[in-house]
């Protein structure tokens, strides 16, 4: 129990710590900013390898997504957001875009022998499941496979629905109703209603 | 604030997602401003998902931060107003999207009027984010300036809209309305700042604009005037 409350009180201060320099960033404050690099970059550059392999360009975007984060930290709310899921979400996002942007946003079909499985297909894919912590990870296993399959292309691979419809040739309401099913799903599991 | 339904709360997942299209994104993004209960949500998801992308630390090579660093604008004196450095630090990066929202509109043709003549100048406005995305259509002949917004999240603040010219100053062009598009009768004073060049953007301000005529917000949207 003690140590639960050390933990979370390490954890308040770590949030604070970030909150306080994303709002100095967001005045024009280059010391602050550099701090918040120093804090948060490797967390980012994970983002960034997750949705490009290749390091190069892993590394552009991570270049990229400073600069944005730069640019968009006065609009950061710190009682609305916590800073670590607002710098990720910018992360992503413009990786995401920059994904699209080179015509890059894929969305591979599951094989169908290998339809179980909850990994995703694209070999570089396969580290999606292992960056997961593990209550969303859990949560996603609890899902039909091919479900979490599009989650997760979606979130890391910028896939939209009408990708998702056409790459299984279903119907784009039948793909829908699927994945708005499974994120109810996935949020009553991660809220602990189910 | 209001329960949500199930569809709103699964909308407030396929908008982290980016699972919509444009049009349904843009509604989504609108919400956000209006709806606490909604944004609220959304920060919900994020926060879900974040693992998903985030939970391995890796180490970026020391170049990367010297590169960050020589990218932002140069050191500024106390004499730089808040309001202009926040303009230029919006800039950077809002540059860097606009090519990305050009393909975008090429490759959506409906997005873009119709060409009359004599050509009207129009400007692509895009966000560093991604997340914005509004279009500008000059008459040169009447004056009238339309604003079509995409998707444009101001939060609890309201869209004002600025022409930087050359000399990097800039100058209000009013307020835009929410959702919907604007048309600007632009005053004729004004008319010689809209040209080939220019920069239109967007900064999130109080109800009546800027206090003394200056942007107080980051751009949250810009772009530079072209011809089609």
């Amino acid at each position: 129990m003690t140590s639960e409350n050390s933990s979370s009180s390490i954890e308040d201060a770590r949030r604070a710590r970030l909150s306080d320099a994303l709002l100095r960033t967001g005045q024009g404050d280059r010391s602050a900013f550099e701090t918040l690099y120093r804090a948060t970059s490797a967390k980012l550059f994970g983002v960034c390898l997750r949705i490009f392999p290749e390091r190069h360009e892993a590394e552009e975007a991570l270049q990229d997504a400073y600069l944005t984060i730069w640019s968009r930290a006065a609009s950061f709310q710190p009682g609305r957001a916590s800073p670590i899921s607002w710098l990720v979400a910018v992360t992503r996002n413009r990786a995401i875009d920059r994904l699209r942007a080179t015509g890059k946003a894929t969305y591979a079909p599951i094989d169908e022998a290998n339809e179980i499985v909850d990994t995703a297909p694209r070999a570089d894919a396969m580290l999606f499941a292992a960056s997961e912590d593990d209550q969303l990870h859990g949560c996603i296993q609890d899902l039909d496979g091919r479900d979490a399959h599009f989650i997760r292309s979606a979130f890391l691979g910028g896939a939209t629905y009408l990708q998702l419809a056409d790459a299984e040739a279903a119907p784009l309401a039948t793909v829908k109703s699927r994945i708005r099913r499974a994120l109810i799903k996935l949020r009553a599991c991660m809220e602990g209603e189910a | 604030m209001t329960m949500l339904s199930e569809v709103d709360i699964a909308l407030a997942g396929e908008y982290v997602l980016g699972l919509l299209d444009a049009a349904e994104q843009a509604t989504a993004a609108a919400r956000l401003a209006t709806d606490s209960a909604f944004a609220a949500e959304v920060e919900a998801w994020r926060d879900r998902l974040s693992s998903m992308a985030g939970n391995t630390d890796i180490s970026a090579p020391d170049y990367v931060w010297t590169k960050i660093d020589s990218a932002l604008p140069a050191a500024t004196g106390q004499d730089v107003g808040r309001g202009n450095l926040r303009l230029w630090q919006g800039l950077t990066a809002a540059s860097l999207a606009l090519a990305a929202y050009l393909g975008f509109l090429t490759a959506n043709p409906s997005v873009v009027p119709i060409v009359e003549t004599p050509a009207p100048l129009v400007a692509a406005l895009g966000s560093d984010s991604g997340t914005a995305a509004i279009t500008a259509r000059y008459d040169t002949q009447n004056g009238e300036l339309l604003i079509t917004p995409v998707s444009l999240d101001t939060g609890e603040l309201y869209p004002e809209l600025w022409i930087i010219p050359a000399d990097g100053k800039p100058r209000s062009l009013g307020m835009m309305a929410i959702g919907k598009p604007t048309l600007v009768a632009v005053t004729p004073e004004m008319r010689q700042y809209l040209a080939i060049g220019g920069t239109l953007a967007i900064t999130p301000e109080p109800q009546n604009g800027g206090p003394d005529g200056s942007p107080t917000g980051a751009i949250i949207a810009s772009g530079k005037i072209t011809i089609i």
